[in-house]
């Protein structure tokens, strides 16, 4: 089963974002970017289904897709590190908003034929949570959102998913898209060692005129400002005096 | 020819017989070509046994290490003579032990000498009487040297056969060879005595009694019977079986754990202080064999493999080990014999090609077992023949980390290392705020150090450790040295990554630091944390990195000896909180770094000598708190830690308060007595300190 991961680069979560003087992105300069952690356990997951043969067939393949500059090679070779088979990178000019990623990934999926396309259900940077919702409508494939878990049985894929109702249990024909929840799995660690032996694996660089796609972008950043956090931690003596403050300073109560 | 004694030589003499025996007495010329066919063939299937091991030993990469033989002989001598390392643990089976290595070792020597006098009267014709050396006053003193070592012999071998059929230590492996060849032995120490009693009937040599056990021998057998008339074939009968059971023990060597006489020998003269330390692996190395670590036997070192066959299986590992004790999949001893049992199963090649032997991981040992492992090293350090699991383990884990065989939160706390300098992933810029309110000198603002503080990880972003740190600041402060931080510049050492297996990481971590310190021409560093000290002392010279390391403990002794620090005795008695105390000792500072006086002359400076209280496990018999080799980082659940009986033996003291000289003990320790004992409390020597310390007001800054 050849299964298609879509990714994405983002700023290291861990590190202090800066907006840049423009006030329309952050500054990007000294900034480490990572995979985008629910496309990290995407790829796991793939690589899982490949490995254990989940889906009952002996070949599988496992594709990672970027879509941006040069510097994503980087995050590929993670990808890869962590056993992904190959790599595409589609590169854009401008990083395009989630519309236009998935009509980039339309075309891709067009063009690679998986039966699955694994990708995480929204990435940490600007959280939208729409490409792999916009690729589905657009392959008109099915499609099941936020997995938790993911079985095959007789040709078709059942998901647990993780709504805030509950778990829900969802069966869907193939080919479909899937996106990944933070409990589907706990992505391997790729070393040094890794990385370089997945310098060998192959990364496919495509430009995006090449894939038919002018980008219409549909979302304008207006204004970015940094996060204020006003948190305060007071140590209190008793249960008494805990009560009284949130009745009065705090006003809960 | 009769030879005259001088009569100043040797009283022993009596008339013209000279003090001797006959060799090969009594054996006629039929039995001696059958026992020379025999020994030549025992020799030969020892030989070829040996081979065998040789050739398996060398299919490991050989060692980078020239071999010290000056360092081997005094080795051989220490350690291998004196039986001090099998001594060490186990005492009364330690000493056993040694009294059956003397016993063999003397009768080895003795049979040697034998041969050599045989063969110089052969090559200088003297007759059946007329011996070349054996005679005289050397011959009593050899006479009475074998009977006695014998007898050491022989208790040995009883003495452990009892210990095998107790059986009440399941630490000790056994199986039925073992049996054979202590049995074997036991039986030729008698038949030895026996043979030695005929022959005292048979040739009625001057002064029998100094064979004393033969004599008693001799004594017992001619009460029952035996006489000069009827005592050939009987003598020959004994001899046989005596020399039948040697060819056979002799044969049997390689082939038993008898074979850790020689590997172990090997590997124990071989081996100089290892505690602490690794190899490591090269770019190169990885670029060119295309992987990282022990996936395969031959990717272990000669000597590895060697010590492989050192091995005995007597589970003193075991016995000292954490993670076993904790009920975790580890034991070394099995980790050991695993890798053992896989070599013997294999058959040694002699070409070059690919190996046609089968993985170790899963089939042999388990990831799951791998990662149990703390290094605290106690295994290594009790193994009698210094076999090393810890970096077996180390070096098998490296090749799970470069197959990508960790994940969930240590593999993320590998990944935070390396984007953020620290196991968290907090933001490199807050790595000073721990000094924040405190004017904390740093590389920059101090250009002119004498000692460079290193703070570490966990003193830098764990705010129950930044304590610590501030603690030792106030203190350096108020006795005047003049040191440095290197603030926000400093980095995660990598210690805990290249326990992990994680060599690669901790290679560019150690890179970083070196370049930073000697950027600032770095020369003594202090430190709290016992495993950045070990980092810094044992694994950063292999990467340019040569600094003259101290732990906290070790200059605040010396600060509090010099009078530079002054306790206030009044204070904890005025205070009256701290109670007794209890010391854990840090793996990494006790065991691995030798270093457990000072971190108690401070507390005896603080309270008194009373106040101590020790746990059964101390200094470098210390039990591990159980964070030590990246285990702090797998976020297991309180009752499933390593570790848990080391809370458990500090509660038992009946102390109020533990101190720990290390972040991760404190850690540990500080979450078992939350959830066991909340009424305990602990500090890191450095708080203690602080506590009863008088402060003249901020003196000057003079030199260290």
């Amino acid at each position: 089963m050849k299964i298609l991961v879509p990714s994405k680069r983002v700023p290291d979560p861990d590190q202090r974002i800066r907006i840049a003087a423009s006030g329309h992105a952050i500054e990007k300069d000294d900034l480490p970017f990572v995979l985008n952690p629910f496309d990290a356990i995407s790829i796991e997951e793939a690589l899982r289904i490949r490995d254990e043969n989940r889906a009952g067939e002996d070949e599988g393949e496992v594709v990672v897709v970027g879509i941006g500059g040069a510097a994503y090679e980087k995050e590929l070779r993670t990808a890869m590190a962590m056993g992904a088979d190959r790599a595409l990178l589609v590169e854009c000019e401008t990083a395009p908003d989630p519309w236009n990623v998935a009509r980039i990934l339309q075309a891709v999926v067009e063009r690679e034929q998986p039966a699955l396309v694994l990708m995480g259900k929204q990435a940490v940077d600007d959280d939208s949570n729409q490409v792999g919702q916009f690729l589905a409508a657009l392959l008109d494939w099915p499609q099941a959102t936020f997995a938790s878990k993911i079985e095959f049985d007789a040709g078709r894929v059942r998901v647990t998913r993780e709504t805030d109702m509950g778990i829900e249990t969802v069966s869907m024909e193939l080919p479909a898209v899937i996106t990944a929840d933070l409990r589907l799995n706990e992505p391997r660690y790729a070393s040094l060692p890794a990385i370089m032996k997945a310098k060998r694996k192959p990364v496919d660089r495509i430009d995006c005129a090449d894939l038919g796609i002018a980008i219409e972008p549909r979302v304008r950043i207006l204004e970015m400002e940094p996060l204020v956090s006003k948190r305060t931690c007071v140590q209190v003596s008793s249960g008494t005096e805990l009560l009284a403050r949130l009745r009065d300073e705090v006003g809960v109560l | 020819m009769m030879v005259e004694e001088p009569a100043s030589v040797l009283a022993l003499a009596v008339g013209n017989e000279p003090l001797t025996r006959e060799v090969f007495g009594n054996i006629d010329s039929v039995s001696k070509v059958l026992f020379y066919c025999l020994a030549t063939l025992s020799v030969v299937i020892f030989g070829w046994g040996i081979w065998r091991r040789v050739r398996l030993w060398r299919m490991g990469r050989p060692s980078k290490a020239k071999v010290d033989w000056r360092a081997a002989l005094r080795g051989f001598w220490a350690k291998v003579m004196t039986q001090h390392t099998v001594r060490r643990s186990r005492r009364r089976a330690g000493i056993i032990h040694a009294l059956m290595f003397w016993g063999f070792s003397v009768l080895f020597v003795g049979t040697i000498l034998i041969g050599i006098e045989e063969y110089a009267s052969l090559i200088l014709g003297r007759g059946a009487h007329d011996p070349v050396i054996h005679k005289g006053l050397y011959f009593a003193i050899y006479e009475v040297a074998l009977d006695l070592f014998g007898l050491f012999f022989l208790v040995g071998c009883l003495w452990f056969i009892r210990r095998r059929l107790r059986a009440a230590k399941t630490s000790i492996g056994h199986n039925a060879l073992d049996w054979v060849v202590i049995l074997s032995f036991l039986a030729i120490g008698v038949t030895g005595y026996f043979v030695e009693g005929l022959r005292i009937i048979r040739e009625a040599t001057p002064h029998p009694e100094l064979s004393f056990v033969g004599f008693g021998v001799s004594k017992l057998l001619g009460g029952l019977g035996v006489n000069e008339a009827n005592v050939d074939p009987v003598h020959l009968a004994l001899w046989w079986v005596h020399a039948l059971l040697v060819f056979g023990i002799i044969a049997a060597f390689p082939y038993t754990r008898l074979l850790h006489v020689i590997a172990g020998v090997i590997n124990l003269v071989s081996t100089g202080k290892h505690l602490g330390q690794l190899e490591p692996v090269t770019l190169e190395e990885l670029e060119e064999t295309g992987k990282v670590g022990v996936e395969r036997l031959e990717d272990l070192t000669r000597q590895q493999l060697l010590s492989l066959d050192a091995c005995v299986s007597c589970g003193r590992c075991e016995d000292v080990c954490p993670a076993f004790e904790a009920g975790k999949p580890l034991s070394p001893r099995d980790v050991v014999q695993g890798l053992h049992q896989a070599m013997d199963a294999l058959s040694p090649r002699s070409g070059e090609g690919e190996s046609d032997a089968p993985g170790l991981h899963g089939e042999v040992i388990g990831a799951e077992t791998l990662w149990s492992c703390t290094s605290c090293s106690a295994c290594t350090e009790v193994c009698p023949l210094a076999v090393d699991p810890v970096r077996l383990i180390v070096d098998m884990r490296r090749f799970l980390i470069g197959e990508g065989g960790l994940s969930g939160p240590p593999a993320a706390a590998l990944q935070k290392m390396q984007r953020s300098g620290n196991p968290w992933g907090l933001a490199k810029q807050d790595r000073f705020d721990w000094a924040e309110g405190l004017e904390v000198p740093t590389v920059v603002t101090n250009p002119g150090f004498e000692v460079l503080y290193w703070i570490g990880c966990a003193a830098s972003y764990d705010r129950r450790a930044q304590k610590v740190a501030r603690a030792v600041v106030k203190l350096l402060e108020i006795a005047g040295v003049n040191y440095a931080t290197l603030g926000p510049e400093e980095r995660c050492n990598g210690e805990s990554a290249r326990r992990m297996g994680d060599e690669f990481l901790f290679q560019e971590l150690a890179g970083h630091n070196v370049e930073t310190l000697a950027r600032y021409e770095v020369r003594k560093v202090i430190t709290h944390c016992p495993h950045c000290l070990n980092s810094l002392k044992k694994d950063y010279p292999q990467f340019g990195g040569d600094y003259e390391v101290m732990h906290h403990t070790q200059l605040l002794s010396q600060l509090v000896l010099d009078g530079r620090l002054k306790v206030d005795s009044e204070a904890e008695l005025r205070e009256g909180k701290r109670g007794r105390i209890t010391y854990h000792d840090p793996c990494y500072l006790a065991r691995v770094n030798g270093i457990s006086e000072e971190p108690r002359r401070l507390i005896e400076a603080v309270r008194g000598p009373e106040a101590l209280v020790e746990m059964e496990r101390n200094r470098s018999g210390t039990a591990c708190c159980g964070a030590g080799g990246g285990r702090m980082w797998f976020d297991d659940a309180l009752d499933e830690r390593v570790g848990g009986s080391r809370v458990s033996e500090v509660i038992e003291t009946g102390a109020q308060t533990v101190a720990v000289s290390c972040p991760f003990c404190l850690t540990m320790v500080g979450d078992g007595l939350a959830a066991k004992a909340p009424h305990m409390e602990v500090v890191d020597i450095a708080e203690l300190l602080a506590e009863v310390i008088e402060e003249p007001g901020r003196s000057e800054s003079t030199s260290m």
